[in-house]
């Protein structure tokens, strides 16, 4: 019964970074996917901005646009406004000017209504419609404001709502700012010309090549981003919890199986034998913690999907083997003290022992 | 005959706080090949302390130990442990078996240790046969009466073909019918095996079908006897 309940801890030190790993890199990956889909050939981001959550520190002026249009090779320039979405669910607001953001992804596919007839209309995609259960002209309370819905679009474009860009900046209280600026080139072959150009007159600007943008990302989160360094906490945590439980239990189970340590001794079995046995037993329950969790994390999925459909879960393989691995090394080091004092105990006392 | 088992000026002295008991004192011993020796006396008087220094399981304040011409009396556990493994079996009165496995388990984990893994598993049955314990193979020891678990312990003891079996009191538990029983078992080991036995008994029976009786008081040998006859010991009487 203890036994079960230990593995049923280190399944749930298993199963809380496999669905923190799997829903960030969802989060991550579904992010990248949908900044493709818009079409864009390059980003330009203000100074000191980061690429790693799209969510920019700083902004830019919208006049900046004009500046980039000159360039020889663009052919259109959209600025958008982002911002997190606070009031429910997770995710970006894009603020956009329609008819630049219409041209760089040749438009929105239509499931439902139209685009913007007025300053506070919101469209959403299908997605989020479903999610949330929303349908046209129904209102949504955003950053403390009521839309209606206009339209309801197929995924896959940017953000999964949109608000016209000049009611963003109201809201925000930046009028005349952008976070982004997307880029259209006339020709592939114009990008790193365009490139250049962006690079010598903004200088401290950063631009991104939309064609590496996804791996680029991934890349940024992995080494850089806020994420790594939360995930390693919470992998951190998880494990030492994982290390302390199996620590009591094996304490435990090794004090109320003195007598049998006693017995052991007394047949000559070495120090070596007696740790082995209980290290062996960590192991075993590591193990099947392991595969609960695993259980536990496929379960979690599932509810996730039923409760959030907008939440994507992505499990990169490698963290399968990772938290196989932080299992039984949690449970080897946690049972290590037990095993060792167990092994060492004097015969006579442990044969005593009631 | 061999020397199987010797102390020399054997002494245990516990300390708690600041009362010193000594337990032990001053006990020189021979044992020889085939003997079977039974040390009787008071309780209290030193006795498992004494077979506890002899099969390795504490370490003397002063003296030493040889079993089978090695030094038991080491303070490395590690040593002490090595030589029960290879050359002594236990009986105690609580008879010390493992719960959780059956009767062939517990003799298969003792051979496990010995062998540093392997398990022979016809010797097992042989064993159990001869203790009359062929159709208790698979019971736990719960599931055993008293005898039958005494016969498995000394089973387990023997099952090595140890140097010497030590036996602590181990009719102690048993009522009458079964102590002869394990007694009869004890005596066909030295007997049919010619296996060195040295046991603590407060049974008449017992020291009976001993070939050496031995007395002990207040931590010392008082008498031996030898082979029939009584021979005072060096040590002074006590009163
Ligand atoms: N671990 C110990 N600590 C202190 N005193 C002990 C310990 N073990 C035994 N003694 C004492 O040593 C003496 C001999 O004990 P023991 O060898 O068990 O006697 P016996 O087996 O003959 O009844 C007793 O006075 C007992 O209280
Ligand atoms: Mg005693």
């Amino acid at each position: 019964m203890r036994s079960l309940a230990t593995a049923l801890a280190v399944g749930l030190e298993v199963a809380l970074i496999l669905l923190l790993v799997g829903l960030s890199t969802g989060m991550i990956r579904e992010n990248s996917r949908r900044m493709s889909g818009v079409g864009a050939d390059i980003v330009l981001q203000p100074p000191n901005s980061s690429l790693v959550l799209a969510a920019s520190t700083g902004a830019m002026s919208v006049k900046i646009a004009d500046l980039v249009s000159g360039i020889e090779g663009v052919k259109d320039v959209a600025p958008v406004y982002l911002q997190f979405n606070t009031s429910g669910g997770m995710g970006l607001i894009w603020g956009i000017d329609q008819e630049s953001f219409n041209r760089i992804t040749q438009g929105f596919i239509y499931l439902k209504g139209e685009g913007f007839q007025g300053p506070d209309d919101v469209i959403i995609d299908d997605i989020y419609a479903d999610g949330r259960g929303l349908g046209l002209g129904d209102q949504l309370k955003l950053m403390n404001h009521s839309f209606r819905v206009a339209g309801i679009v197929e995924h896959g474009k940017g953000s999964r709502v949109f608000i016209p860009l000049g009611t963003m900046q109201r809201l925000v209280g930046t009028p005349g700012q952008a976070t982004m600026m997307m880029i259209k080139c006339h020709r592939q072959s114009d990008i790193a010309g365009v490139q250049d150009q962006l690079g010598r007159r903004l200088k401290s600007y950063p631009t991104f090549d939309m064609s590496s943008f996804a791996a680029h990302i991934e890349e940024a989160n992995r080494d850089f981003g806020p994420l790594k360094y939360f995930t390693n906490t919470v992998v951190f945590i998880a494990t030492l919890i994982g290390f302390f439980i199996i620590f009591l239990s094996m304490y435990t189970a090794t004090t109320e199986r003195t007598h049998e340590i006693g017995i052991l001794k007394s047949l000559g079995a070495p120090q070596g034998y007696i740790s082995l046995l209980f290290l062996k037993e960590a192991l075993l329950l590591g193990g099947l913690g392991f595969l609960l969790g695993l259980g536990l994390t496929f379960g979690g999925r599932f509810f996730f999907r039923l409760l959030m459909p907008t939440l994507q879960h992505q499990l990169p393989p490698e963290w399968l083997l990772y938290t196989g691995a932080l299992a039984l090394f949690s449970a080897g080091l946690g049972a290590l003290y037990p095993a060792l004092r167990a092994a060492r105990q004097d015969p006579i006392d442990a044969l005593a022992y009631e | 005959m061999k020397t199987i088992l010797e102390s020399i000026e054997l002494t245990k002295i516990f300390k708690t706080g600041k009362i010193e008991v000594a337990a032990v004192r001053d006990v020189s011993l021979k044992v020889r090949e085939g003997e079977f020796i039974a040390i009787m006396g008071p309780s209290g008087c030193g006795k498992s302390t004494l077979l506890h220094l002899l099969g390795g399981l504490a370490t003397p304040t002063s003296g030493r130990v040889l079993v089978d011409g090695e030094e038991v009396s080491s303070g490395k556990d590690a040593v002490r442990t090595d030589i029960r493994r290879r050359k002594i079996g236990f009986v105690f009165q609580r008879f010390n078996l493992l719960p959780t496995l059956s009767a062939q388990g517990n003799l298969e984990i003792a051979q496990e240790i010995h062998r540093n893994g392997s398990r022979d598993r016809q010797h097992v049955d042989e064993i159990l046969n001869l203790l009359g314990l062929e159709k208790k193979t698979h019971h736990k020891p719960s599931e055993l009466s008293g005898g039958e678990q005494q016969r498995l312990a000394i089973a387990r003891a023997v099952i090595n073909r140890p140097a010497i079996l030590l036996a602590d009191e181990p009719t102690g538990n048993l009522d009458t019918r079964n102590s002869m029983v394990v007694l009869k078992m004890i005596q066909e080991l030295n007997r049919a095996l010619s296996q060195t036995i040295l046991m603590i008994t407060h049974n008449p029976e017992a020291a009976n079908i001993a070939n050496r009786l031995i007395e002990m008081r207040d931590g010392r040998i008082v008498s031996q006897q030898q082979e029939g006859g009584w021979n005072a010991a060096e040590d002074r009487m006590p009163l």
